[in-house]
């Protein structure tokens, strides 16, 4: 499933559209602390977050995620778009809550 | 080159100056003997003839910032008036009377043609804030004063890191992992959260030009990212660097303070002195320098409390890019 | 769903449940506690990594029955007596966030088909 895709399960606006739009999710990832972020090692992930910072995406960046989802509905700052525009990440938001943002992707992952 | 007359009384310094040591980098002592005086100094002057008062002198300080001005009429240099001139004059109720009458004669004076080394060993020596800058006329053509000098020198030193990145690049050409040279030096603020993770990211986007290896791309840019955000977050800001050479790729924080009590409890998983604001900002649960020492090949921290921290991180690199 | 019931769904490690008849009505995910404050549903079991006193604090607050602290992070003594203190039932789990999510899920899902 790619992060379009995704995007479409969980309802989601997507703000920037990124590299990532047709990359394939494989794993999700759903934290608020960057540095827990910083330990994956999977090139394939989707960040599930409540936290709605620049440094949600550069912290993306840096482990080549395929996207952030941002999630509550929580509006994000426009430095945020700025910010993904120059990583060329891809940023949605959901209304979604975080537990069932994971739900509904694993959801969808798994009735393929 | 001295004006005619003899120094007031300062005892000359013996310490040596910038360039003077020996130790001081290549580049540093090729630019402070490639620029001039000239190139340096500020020409555009804000001068008072003779009959001006010490009280136009002081007002023209006030409002052009400047710590000194120079008494000269169409070009012909007669001294200068200086903060501490202006004092005396307040002091000794001299204030309106003529700058001739009250400025500092026994000056040291450079030349523009003069190589800006010689300009360092003046500071050094003399101790004056600022020196008048004459040309082989003997005429006034500008004063340069110690920012004149570093803002010059960062420019310079500034163009020369691009040229020198640039270039080098270029070399790859044989293959083999002992031609390729980076490097890149980037500030890093306290509490800059605006741009906190930036120079990570910059650093990525540049290894992913190059075409490195994408393990080791991922690896130097966790490193980068946390100890850039150490800097921010922990330290009262440094300067983060990296650089690749001969197969391996050095990522260096360096901070001048508050210096780490502990060194061995910091590298620890989950121990941070981060306060709250700071973690709801998603930043310090305490495992930046762990990770950092997880995706390293080498890892050196030493730290004395009050003089700052440096945190080294080496990643070897295999597959170079030709 | 009682928390003694979700805890064997999950298969998770009990380390604190002092009312395991708790009932536990849903999860919330959130590593920010100011989020948690704002959003957390009454009866939520709260599924986290900030394994800390004031996690504690949050939960009273908002009514979760549970923190689920993640990736196997160590509870804190004060932490622990927090929770006792408080009523609020700790578990640990090496799952991350999403897995944890994910187990709930299932088990609070399974309860309603079966409801």
């Amino acid at each position: 499933m790619t992060m379009s895709e995704v995007a479409g399960v969980l309802q989601a606006e997507v703000l920037v559209k990124g590299d990532g739009m047709l990359r394939r999710v494989g794993h999700v990832m759903a934290s608020d602390l960057m540095s827990d972020v910083l330990l994956v090692d999977e090139e394939d992930m989707l960040l599930l977050t409540s936290l709605a910072s620049d440094q949600v995406l550069r912290t993306a960046q840096i482990v080549g995620a395929v996207g952030v989802v941002v999630v509550n509905g929580k509006p994000l700052p426009s430095s945020m778009v700025n910010v993904a525009n120059d990583l060329h990440m891809t940023l949605a938001t959901s209304r979604l809550s975080k537990y069932d943002a994971c739900v509904a992707v694993h959801k969808a992952l798994h009735s393929l | 080159m001295s004006a005619p007359g003899s120094q007031s009384s300062v005892v000359p310094d013996e310490r040596p100056a910038l360039g003077e040591t020996g130790n001081d980098p290549l580049v540093l002592l090729e630019l402070i003997q490639r620029l001039k005086v000239r190139d340096v100094m500020t020409s555009d002057l804000v001068t008072l003839p003779r009959a001006a008062s010490m009280q136009q002198a002081q007002e023209l300080m006030r409002q052009k910032k400047i710590s000194g001005v120079p008494v000269e009429e169409n070009g012909r240099f007669f001294g200068l008036v200086s903060i501490d001139d202006i004092i005396r004059a307040l002091v000794a109720g001299t204030i309106h009377e003529s700058c001739g009458r009250h400025m500092t004669t026994k000056l040291v004076v450079l030349e523009d043609d003069m190589p800006l080394s010689f300009a360092l060993r003046y500071f050094d020596r003399y101790h004056y804030g600022r020196f008048p800058v004459l040309n082989r006329d003997r005429r006034l053509v500008g004063i340069i004063c110690q920012r004149d000098i570093n803002r010059a020198l960062l420019v310079e030193l500034t163009r020369e890191l691009h040229r020198l990145e640039s270039d080098s690049v270029q070399q790859g050409g044989d293959g083999g992992a002992g031609s390729l040279y980076l490097l890149r030096e980037f500030p890093i603020c306290k509490y800059d959260f605006e741009n906190a993770g930036k120079a990570a990211n910059q650093i990525k986007q540049v290894l992913q030009e190059k075409k490195f290896p994408p393990k080791v791309i991922r690896r130097i840019a966790v490193a980068a990212y946390e100890l850039e955000i150490n800097l921010c977050v922990h330290s009262d800001g440094g300067v983060l660097s990296w650089q690749v050479s001969n197969g391996r790729a050095e990522v260096i924080a360096r901070d001048a303070g508050p210096g780490i009590e502990d060194v061995e409890w910091a590298c620890r998983d989950g121990t941070s002195t981060a306060n709250e604001w700071i973690r709801s900002l998603g930043f310090g649960a305490g495992m930046g320098l762990v990770n950092v020492r997880r995706v390293s090949d080498e890892f050196e921290i030493t730290s004395k409390k009050s003089s700052g921290t440096t945190v080294k991180s080496v990643i070897y690199i295999e597959g170079m890019p030709s | 769903m009682t928390l003694d019931a979700l805890i064997t769904a999950c298969g998770w490690v009990p380390v604190l449940v002092p009312d395991p008849v708790a009932d536990a009505s849903g999860a919330y995910v959130s590593d920010l506690l100011s989020d948690v404050m704002a959003h957390c549903p009454d009866g939520a079991v709260l599924i986290t990594v900030q394994n800390h006193v004031n996690t504690v604090a949050v939960c009273t607050l908002v009514g979760a029955p549970a923190i689920v602290i993640v990736h196997s992070r160590d509870i804190p003594e004060e932490m622990r007596a927090a929770a006792l203190r408080e009523g609020v039932a700790l578990l640990r789990t090496p799952d991350d966030q999403f897995h944890a999510a994910l187990k709930i899920g299932t088990a609070l899902g399974i309860e309603k088909e079966e409801t």
